[in-house]
């Protein structure tokens, strides 16, 4: 059926076109923007150019010059993913409205270029206790350093992603938009702090962002010339179903012995229908459930405990245990709690959240609440990535991973990480989870398989290399693997050590290296065995390895990032300057990858 | 005293094996001693022959296996090789089970055992040990039935530094373990101050000269220089393949034998004149413990009296003895390699020649000796030096803290630290605190007090010996160290009820048949056979003279009490005045008397029902 008429036919009855044809074209030119129709334009003129055929001599001239398309600078700093996840829904938003967008990697930023970019969209995480992700580091530092440049005639936008559970949230978003406006750039459209829930909200944010930096009247008439190159040029691998997939765990085993403080649970999951086509490197969200204890415990100090439906809405789709400024905010308000209001003005509430979950707030004010107070006073509840510790290539339509249970006791009460004490306690053989993959290009074997590669992951750090290892023996790569693995005791947390062994025997790992911390009096690090082999270290990386590191964030990364640096010192005689910049172009050549949380 | 040995015939000691008229011997190899070509063209050499050859002196590839970091193992020739340098590669048996799901190699660590000739530590070698045994073993001190001590749990990243720190004491683990003089034992007796010490300088000369000469384990363990280029490395009494097997020396001061000198390879007990003073050594050999389960050609041995030697020949004869089962000792079968078999396959007439030929004279004949038990004085003991002694009773000899009972590494190590004297520790798994001056006794008497250390405990208890067994040692079929604390509780609630709880009776458990503990020739012995079963032996000698005879076989842990209550009712009932348990099973014909290791395995099982 033809669509409905437009009110205001835009195309004559002379126009060349059918009825019908016509009004499809009304119907979509009608709702068009002006940097739309132009673009427009500029694609039907270029059209038959690109074609390779000479343009029909009966059309009509252009009514005007073509015009370059807007650009638009897309600059992102991630460390999940999500914010390159969101660049790339900028990119394409933009293109549609006729920007020519490039989006730029923080870890490929080249500071001198920012004054030239016109129009720019940040989109920064925050990672830790306020710090970058560790890939935009040097750009980050660089940009608010005293050498920045200066920003004028720039008009810019900042998305912040943050975690409300953490004291700093969205602290580097923040501090960006204050920074590029500090260098004289233009605020075009107010950033927007968001939570782990922030699909939905970002989508608002970007379409409002692209509106406020489009050009203020594209005039009528306008041609958009129109790069016909540039299509789909920046999305190499095959987009990964966002959909949750329901798997089978096939298998459940604690790595760590029975004598052990640690907890790691390898768990090996089943696709009924065929694995995802992950790579090593990409991590696999979890679809958690909390504690129904604590759900119980939530129930009743809120009065709810009758209430089914919000019981399996606390159960599988809030986070009932971050507690943030907001939270507690959004506590008074909803109850209207005159106590916790005080508390909210008190300003004591930063430091009181320390250490504490929800149910800590609804206890020291206790009231009768509603599900709907609920909802609001909680966000819901995020999925959990974890690094995957597997190759298709070996396991099939397996996925594995390698969680570390998180337990620990802050103000009396015991508390565990969601996803992992749910993995670790209430997931068994047979059990059923919703998961979905969640790529990180930024995490990859190198293209070469003669490539070295060196690995350093303590720990759950481990995991990606675990599959690095199997997709290095799958496909026979003659490049050497070096492992650095460390934990707490050399009996009792070497995890995957029988795999290990068989490596080495068949070659797939060419070394290992292994710091336990309390084994001996002094603790012992991967980084003190770093700086044991920095010769090797630096041998390997001058042959063109590539460095790979994962785990912890907060430290490790950091001290590894260190010790290599401190290698190159030590071998080569480069001065902490040269070093580090000799390491910090090895990242700019992805020959130093880091996927740590 | 049995009446086996030599000194209770009638006309004097005799100079033979029993039996020996009746038997034929092989006659001894000519050539002397073996060679290496010698040793490789013997095609049916033991496969510890040719790795000991193979090794350059004890080397193998040990120092390679320490940078192997995916496994806390070594290979399995090293671990051979490792325990000449004083280790055991183990694992913790406890949680085999779990690991290869885990993903995990088997728990590996090394026992750790180290070469204190005598037994006598110094307060500051004790500080330094308890730390070692709390920074890098498993948070105990194991005293051994051989007068020293062993670390359990010791990583294989943490060897070297175990070794160095106790290096850095002038200790070391060299010859510990392995086919070569282990460590030397020597009577403690504190009473007798003066024999006491000649009885520890001959334990002293014996181990250190004695020593393997080769540098692998400095090399190795301390990163010592390898001798590279120079002139070769040379073992001028053991050579490139060392000795046949274990080869276990001690030296006894009588009326004690707290060393079980008839235990042993070799032995040589102190001949006291009236003031107590030495004036020569009888010496033993062919004493050991080890067999195997339902091999009957193995079995243990009590030693001969072989001779009577002056001080000045003793160091002399003790290197003849061992050169002597150095060449003449099976190297093609381990199981049969022991000294013991050595005499018993060419008799002891024709060792005792080839002993006296390598020190150039004639041995004499034994001088009378008596010995009245093989355990240990608890208490203060005063010697006639004036200095006084405190013999602790450390159960199974595991040094450690217990919440809510003894503290006996905290309280050790609280001595250590105002101590004067020295430490001595014994071969019934104790320790002595030794050469205290009388001013600093009640010092020492408030710290046994407040760490709540024993001095003693019941008669059967005081008399009784663990080895470790699991979950450590690789070789145990049945726990040992762990069980026989709730055993004794049961026989000492058994003996009670029949009024025995004051009657000395040795008791002893191993884990295994290999015999550390020595439970053949204690009055009730367990052997392990498999998880909660044993072998019950009983009539052995109270002084360690004679060997017991199995009595019930694959005896549950459930069932000991009940086989024993009887004897125990009937021994109540019908011994004689003084006498001891182990002789009074035999007289009163529930079991068959051992004459020695040959009729070990004969007439064995309860002769009657009890």
């Amino acid at each position: 059926m033809a669509p409905k008429m437009s009110k205001t036919a835009l195309l004559p009855r002379t126009a060349p076109f059918g009825d019908q044809e016509r009004a499809h074209l009304d119907a979509a030119l009608g709702t068009a923007t002006p940097i739309q129709r132009a673009w427009l334009t500029g694609f039907l003129a270029g059209l038959d150019a690109a074609a390779g055929q000479p343009a029909a001599a009966t059309a009509a001239a252009p009514a005007a010059p073509p015009k370059a398309a807007e650009p638009l600078t897309i600059l992102f700093a991630s460390e999940s993913g999500n914010s390159e996840k969101l660049a790339s829904d900028v990119s394409k938003l933009a293109r549609k409205q006729g920007f020519k967008p490039k989006v730029v990697d923080f870890a490929e930023l080249d500071l001198a270029t920012l004054p030239k970019v016109g129009k720019l969209v940040a989109i920064a995480a925050t990672w830790g206790e306020g710090e970058p992700p560790a890939r935009a580091v040097r750009a980050y530092g660089e940009l608010m350093g005293d050498g920045a440049p200066r920003l004028d005639g720039v008009e810019f936008g900042v998305l912040a992603l943050g975690d409300t559970s953490y004291a700093e949230f969205c602290a580097i978003g923040k501090a960006l938009d204050a920074r590029f406006e500090a260098l004289g750039a233009k605020r075009a459209y107010d950033r927007a702090d968001l939570d782990l829930d922030f699909e939905k909200p970002a989508a608002d944010w970007i379409k409002g962002a692209l509106k406020a930096l489009a050009p203020a009247e594209a005039p009528a008439g306008n041609v958009v010339a129109v790069d016909f190159r540039a299509a789909g040029g920046e999305d190499e691998e095959a987009e990964l179903s966002r959909e949750p997939v329901v798997v089978e765990v096939i298998d459940h085993v604690n790595l760590n012995s029975s004598r052990s403080d640690k907890e790691t649970i390898h768990l090996a999951l089943e696709f009924e229908d065929g694995a995802p086509a992950y790579e090593p490197g990409d991590s696999l969200e979890i679809f958690p459930e909390n504690d129904p204890q604590l759900v119980e415990e939530i129930l009743k100090a809120t009065g709810l405990s009758g209430d089914e439906a919000l019981r399996k809405a606390l159960l599988a789709e809030r986070d009932i245990t971050t507690l943030s400024p907001t939270t507690v905010e959004r506590f008074a308000k909803a109850t209207g709690h005159a106590d916790a209001q005080a508390f909210v003005d008190s300003g004591e509430v930063k430091a009181w959240i320390e250490g504490r979950h929800l149910i800590d707030l609804l206890e020291r004010f206790p009231a009768t609440l509603t599900a709907d107070h609920l909802t609001t006073v909680t966000r819901p509840l995020p999925p959990r990535a974890y690094s995957i510790a597997s190759s298709r290539k070996e396991v099939g339509d397996e996925v594995h991973l390698t969680i570390a249970a998180v337990r620990y006791e802050t103000h009396g009460r015991a508390r565990s990480g969601v996803a992992s004490v749910h993995v670790a306690d209430r997931i068994k053989n047979g059990a059923k989870l919703r998961v979905r993959v969640k790529p990180n290009k930024h995490f990859r074997l190198p293209s070469d398989p003669a490539t070295d590669i060196i690995m350093v992951g303590p720990g759950t750090g481990v995991a990606p290399f675990r599959a690095f290892v199997q997709e290095r023996r799958a496909t026979e790569a003659p490049g050497r693997s070096w492992l650095f693995f460390g934990d707490r005791h050399f009996t009792h947390d070497f995890l995957y050590q029988l795999e290990w062994q068989d490596a080495l025997e068949d070659g797939s790992l060419t070394q290992i290296d292994v710091a336990f911390s309390r084994d001996q009096p002094e603790k012992i690090y991967v980084q003190d065995r770093i700086d044991a082999h920095a010769a090797e270290v630096v041998a390997w990386l001058d042959g063109g390895a590539h460095f790979y590191v994962c785990g912890d964030a907060k430290n490790m990364a950091k001290d590894v990032h260190a010790a290599v640096v401190r290698a190159f010192q030590t071998v080569k005689g480069l001065s902490a300057s040269d070093a580090e910049a000799h390491v910090a172009s090895l990242e700019r050549a992805k020959r130093y990858q880091q996927d740590v949380y | 005293m049995d009446d086996h040995k030599p000194i209770d015939t009638p006309d004097g000691p005799a100079l033979e094996t029993p039996g020996a008229g009746a038997r034929r011997f092989e006659a001894p190899p000519s050539d002397l001693p073996i060679t290496e070509a010698e040793a490789a063209r013997l095609a049916g050499l033991a496969h510890n022959e040719h790795l000991k050859i193979a090794s350059g002196y004890l080397r193998g590839g040990l120092a390679d296996g320490l940078l192997k970091h995916a496994t806390g193992a070594i290979s399995e020739d090293d671990g051979q090789l490792v325990k000449f340098h004083g280790m055991y590669m183990q694992d913790d048996r406890d949680i085999r089970a779990e690991r290869t799901k885990k993903k995990l190699e088997k728990a590996f660590s090394f026992m750790i055992r180290l070469r204190i000739a005598g037994g006598v530590v110094t307060p500051k070698q004790w500080l330094a040990l308890d730390q070692i045994a709390t920074t890098y073993a498993n948070g105990t001190l194991r005293a051994t039935t051989r007068q020293t001590f062993q670390y359990h749990g010791v990583i294989k990243s943490n060897l070297k530094r175990t070794m160095a720190a106790i290096d850095a004491v002038l200790l070391d683990t060299i010859a510990a373990c392995g086919d070569v003089n282990r460590n030397v034992m020597a009577a403690t007796n504190p009473a007798q101050a003066g024999a006491h010490k000649v009885a520890y300088q001959l334990a002293k000369d014996i181990s250190d000269s004695l020593l393997p000469k080769t540098n692998a384990w400095r090399e190795i363990w301390l990163d010592g220089e390898r001798v590279v280029g120079g002139e070769e490395e040379f073992e001028p009494v053991y050579g490139k393949t060392y000795l046949p097997r274990k080869f276990k020396t001690v030296v006894a001061v009588p009326p004690s034998n707290e060393v079980d000198i008839f235990a042993h390879d070799l032995g040589f007990i102190a001949i006291l004149d009236k003031k107590n003073k030495v004036t020569g050594w009888n010496v033993t050999v062919g004493g050991g413990m080890g067999m195997t389960h339902g091999e009957s050609d193995t079995f243990p041995r009590t030693a001969d009296v072989m001779g009577f030697c002056a001080p000045q020949d003793a160091l002399k004869v003790a290197e003849a003895v061992m050169t002597v089962q150095r060449d003449w000792g099976n190297r093609k079968n381990r199981k049969n390699a022991r000294l013991k078999y050595t005499i018993e396959r060419f008799g002891l007439d024709a060792f005792r020649a080839e002993v006296e030929n390598r020190i150039g004279k004639k041995l004499g004949s034994p001088k009378p000796f008596v010995f009245d038990g093989n355990g240990d004085r608890y208490g203060w003991v005063e010697g006639d030096d004036g200095r006084h002694h405190l013999t602790l009773y450390v159960p199974s000899g595991r040094i450690k803290d217990v919440e809510g009972g003894p503290q006996f590494l905290t309280g050790l190590r609280r001595i250590a630290e105002i101590h004067e004297g020295d430490f001595r520790l014994t071969g019934n798994q104790n320790v002595i605190i030794a050469n205290v001056p009388a001013g600093k006794r009640a010092e020492i008497e408030a710290l046994v007090d407040q760490y709540a250390m024993t001095k003693g405990a019941g008669a059967l208890r005081r008399n009784s010996m663990a080895c470790v067994a699991l979950p450590t040692c690789g070789l145990a079929l049945a726990e040992s160290e762990r069980y026989l604390p709730d055993l004794l509780t049961e026989l000492e609630e058994s003996l009670a009820s029949h009024g025995l709880q004051d009657e000395e009776i040795t008791i002893r458990s191993t884990g295994c048949p290999n015999g550390c503990a020595r439970p053949f020739i204690a009055e009730i012995g367990l052997v392990g056979r498999g998880p909660e079963r044993y072998h019950l032996y009983l009539g052995a000698a109270f002084d360690g003279s004679r060997l017991s005879k199995l009595y019930r076989e694959d005896v549950t842990a459930a069932e000991i009490r009940g086989v024993l209550d009887p004897l125990f009712a009937a021994y109540a009932k019908d011994r004689q005045l003084g006498e001891h348990f182990g002789d009074f099973v035999i007289r009163a014909g529930f079991v068959s008397k051992t004459t020695n290791g040959p009729d070990f395995h004969e007439r064995t099982g309860p002769l009657k029902a009890a």
